[in-house]
C-alpha cells in the first residue's frame, strides 16, 4: 500500500510538462505489477487525482483496478468514474498509452452492458473514440464498440455521426470486420439501403485466409439487401478473397435460394420460400429484412412495367403485379412516386398512369454543386491513393520480393531494383 | 434536471432542431446514470422525429418509453397515432390523430405548425403524382370537407371539372436556377489539371 501512495505522489507531481510526464510514464509502467495486485483497493486513491491534470496517471490506476472483478455495488461507481475520467481527460497523455485506455473502456462497455444500460455508454464512448483517434480518418478498436452500444440502446441515429466519417487508416483487420458489419445493421435499421450495401460489401470483399462468422452473416444481409435496393444480387468483384468466393455460398444457402425466387418474379414462390426456410431466417434475426424482401416484389414488377409501357390502366397494374384491385395498384403507384422510385402521373378519371422520363436535366445549379462536390471528393481520394502506391514502392519488404522474382526472368534488362534489398 | 435546450427551441419555433436537442440531451443525462425518465418531455421528443419525418427513430423512441410512462401519460400515445398513421400511409387518418386528442399547452404550437407543413406537403404530393383526381380523394388527402379542398385546389390554380366530380390539376413552373459562376471557371481549371497529372 506504501507503494501506491508514493505513486501516487509521484504522479500528483510530475503531470506538468511532456519531460515530467514520460518519467512518469517509465516509472508507472515499472509498477504495473505492484498495482494490479492492490486492484481491488485502488478506488480511494482515484479520488486524490484530477483526472484532467493527472491524466496518465489516473488512467494506470482506472486500468489496473477495473482488470480485478467489480462487484455489484461498485458497478455504478465504476461507471461513473469512467465517464468522468473520459470528459475530462487530456487527450495528449492518452496518446502514450492507448492500450490501457482501451482496455479500460472495453470494461466500461462490458459493465455497462452486463447492468443492461447500453444508453448510459453512448455519449462517453463516442468522447472516448474522438479522444483515442489521431485523427478522423483513423480507425479504432472502440468503433465497433460505440457501435454496437448504439443497436443495443436502439439508438441508430447516434451511430451516424461516426459512420459518417471516411476511414483510411485501419490498426487490426477484426476492428474493420466488426466496425463494417454493426455500420451495416445501423444503416438497415435507418433504412438508408445503398449505405448498408457499401458497408457490408466492404465485409465480403475484405482480405482474408480463411472464412470467418462476421463474413457469413454479413454476406445474409448483403444478399438480402441488395434483392431490397437492387432486385438482384451483384456476383462477386474480382478482389474478393478466394476463400470468400469458394466458400460462402455454402454457409448461406436458404438465402441463395431467396434470391433465385426472386429472380422468377412470382409471388407465391417466393412465399412459399420463406415460409420453408422461416425457422433459419428468425433465428438468424433476419425475417424482418425478408418481410422487406417480399414487400419490395411489387415494386420491382411496377418497374419494369415503366419499361415496356407509357401509359397503363390501373387494372392492368393490378393484375400484373398480382395486387387486388385497381385501388391497391393505385396506392402503391402513389407510395413509389412519393418515394421518387418511379416518375408517373396518375389520371383518375380515365384510370390510367402516365410513365414519363426522369425530368431531371442536370442542369440546375443544385445539380452541379452536387457534381462538383462529388468531384472534388474523387480527387482527394485519387490523391491519397497515389501517395499510398508511393509509400509501397518504397517500402523494403515489397521491393525485396520484386527484386527476388524479377531475377528469374530478365537478366540483361537494367534492373532498377538495387541489389541492396536481394 | 435543465430541460432549458429544449424549450429555447420550442420558444424559437425552431421545430426541425428539437429531435436532435432531445437526443443529444438525452444521451448525456443516461451518460450520468440519471433516471430521466419519469420528467422526459417524451412526447416532443417523439413529435420532434416525426416532425423532421424521421419515422425510423421515431418508432425506436417509441419502443425504448418504458410501459408505466406510455399507459400513465396518453399524450404520447397521441403523438405516437400521428407517427403510426404517417408510417403505414394513411393519409387521412394523420389528420384523425391530429384532431382527436385535446394536445397540452407546451405542444399545441408544434402539433398546429406540423399539420399546416402536412396539409402543403400533401398538397405538393397530389400535384406531382396526379393529373386529375376526384374531389372526394382531395379531401381524403388534404383533411378538409368537400368544399373546402375545393377552394383550396381553386386557390393554387387547379380546375374543377364539376359534371364529373374531378379536379384537374395543375402543375406549378419550377423555376431552377442555372446561373454560372466565375468560381466555377477555377473549379474546372482544377479538374483538368487533375486529370492532365
Amino acid at each position: 500500500m506504501e507503494s501506491i501512495e508514493v505513486l501516487v505522489a509521484h504522479i500528483q507531481g510530475l503531470s506538468r510538462s511532456p519531460d515530467e510526464v514520460s518519467h512518469l510514464h517509465s516509472l508507472l509502467k515499472q509498477s504495473e505489477d505492484a498495482l494490479r495486485s492492490h486492484a481491488a483497493r485502488l478506488a480511494p486513491f482515484l479520488s486524490q487525482l484530477d483526472p484532467s491534470i493527472h491524466t496518465l496517471g489516473y488512467l494506470f490506476l482506472l486500468e489496473a483496478y477495473s482488470s480485478g472483478s467489480i462487484s455489484g455495488e461498485e458497478a455504478s461507481g465504476f461507471l461513473l468514474t469512467v465517464v468522468e475520467f473520459i470528459n475530462s481527460c487530456s487527450a495528449e497523455q492518452i496518446q502514450l498509452a492507448p492500450e490501457k485506455f482501451i482496455s479500460v473502456c472495453k470494461s466500461f462497455k462490458d459493465q455497462v452492458m452486463q447492468l443492461g444500460v447500453p444508453m448510459q455508454g453512448i455519449a462517453p464512448l463516442w468522447m472516448a473514440v474522438r479522444k483515442l483517434q489521431t485523427s478522423t480518418e483513423q480507425l479504432t478498436t472502440l468503433h465497433s464498440d460505440y457501435l454496437l452500444l448504439c443497436l443495443l440502446a436502439k439508438c441508430y441515429k447516434a451511430g451516424l455521426s461516426i459512420l459518417d466519417d471516411d476511414i483510411f487508416e485501419v490498426d487490426h483487420p477484426r476492428d474493420h470486420f466488426l466496425y463494417c458489419y454493426y455500420g451495416g445493421m445501423i444503416n438497415i435499421g435507418l433504412k438508408r439501403f445503398e449505405k448498408a450495401l457499401a458497408c457490408l460489401h466492404n465485409v465480403v470483399t475484405a482480405p482474408m485466409t480463411t472464412l470467418n462468422a462476421i463474413c457469413v452473416e454479413a454476406y445474409k444481409k448483403y444478399i438480402l439487401v441488395s434483392l431490397i435496393l437492387n432486385g438482384q444480387v451483384p456476383s462477386f468483384p474480382k478482389y474478393t478473397s478466394s476463400a470468400a468466393h469458394r466458400n460462402l455460398k455454402n454457409y448461406t444457402q436458404p438465402y441463395v435460394d431467396l434470391a433465385n425466387f426472386y429472380a422468377s418474379g412470382k409471388f407465391s414462390e417466393l412465399e412459399a420460400c420463406i415460409q420453408t426456410n422461416q425457422e433459419k431466417f428468425l433465428s438468424d434475426s433476419n425475417l424482418g429484412l425478408v418481410k422487406q424482401v417480399l414487400s419490395s416484389l411489387y415494386k420491382r414488377n411496377i418497374q419494369r412495367l415503366t419499361q415496356t409501357y407509357l401509359t397503363l390502366s390501373l387494372q392492368d397494374i393490378a393484375n400484373v403485379a398480382q395486387l387486388n384491385n385497381p385501388k391497391e395498384a393505385e396506392m402503391h403507384v402513389l407510395q413509389m412516386i412519393q418515394d421518387g422510385e418511379i416518375f408517373a402521373t396518375i389520371n383518375q378519371k380515365d384510370g390510367m398512369v402516365s410513365f414519363h422520363e426522369d425530368p431531371e436535366q442536370y442542369k440546375s445549379c443544385g445539380m452541379t454543386e452536387h457534381i462538383d462536390f462529388s468531384i472534388q471528393r474523387l480527387m482527394a481520394l485519387s490523391k491519397k491513393l497515389s501517395s499510398l502506391d508511393d509509400n509501397l514502392s518504397c517500402d523494403p519488404q515489397y521491393l525485396s520480393k520484386v527484386g527476388k522474382e524479377r531475377q528469374k526472368f530478365d537478366f540483361d534488362e537494367f534492373d532498377s531494383v538495387s541489389h541492396k534489398f536481394m | 434536471m435543465d430541460l432549458s435546450p429544449i424549450q429555447k427551441d420550442l420558444a424559437s419555433k425552431c421545430y426541425s432542431a428539437v429531435a436532435d436537442t432531445c437526443d443529444d440531451l438525452m444521451l448525456k443525462l443516461a451518460s450520468r446514470g440519471i433516471r430521466y425518465q419519469d420528467e422526459w418531455p417524451f412526447a416532443i421528443h417523439l413529435l420532434g422525429h416525426v416532425f423532421a419525418n424521421d419515422l425510423n427513430s421515431a418508432r425506436f423512441l417509441w419502443k425504448s418509453i418504458p410501459l408505466e410512462i406510455k399507459e400513465s401519460r396518453p399524450e404520447i400515445a397521441a403523438v405516437w397515432k400521428i407517427g403510426q398513421c404517417l408510417w403505414t400511409r394513411d393519409y387521412a387518418g394523420v389528420y384523425d390523430a391530429i384532431r382527436g386528442f385535446d394536445w397540452s399547452a407546451e405542444i399545441t404550437a408544434m402539433v398546429v405548425a406540423f399539420s399546416e407543413n402536412y396539409t402543403k406537403k400533401m398538397f405538393q404530393m397530389l400535384n406531382s403524382a396526379y393529373s386529375t383526381i376526384s374531389v372526394t380523394d382531395v379531401a381524403h388527402f388534404l383533411g378538409m370537407s368537400e368544399d373546402r379542398a375545393i377552394d383550396y385546389a381553386l386557390q393554387h390554380g387547379w380546375k374543377l371539372d364539376s359534371s364529373c366530380k374531378m379536379v384537374i390539376v395543375k402543375k406549378p413552373k419550377t423555376v431552377t436556377e442555372r446561373k454560372l459562376d466565375p468560381s466555377k471557371l477555377q473549379r474546372l481549371t482544377e479538374y483538368v489539371f487533375h486529370l492532365e497529372h
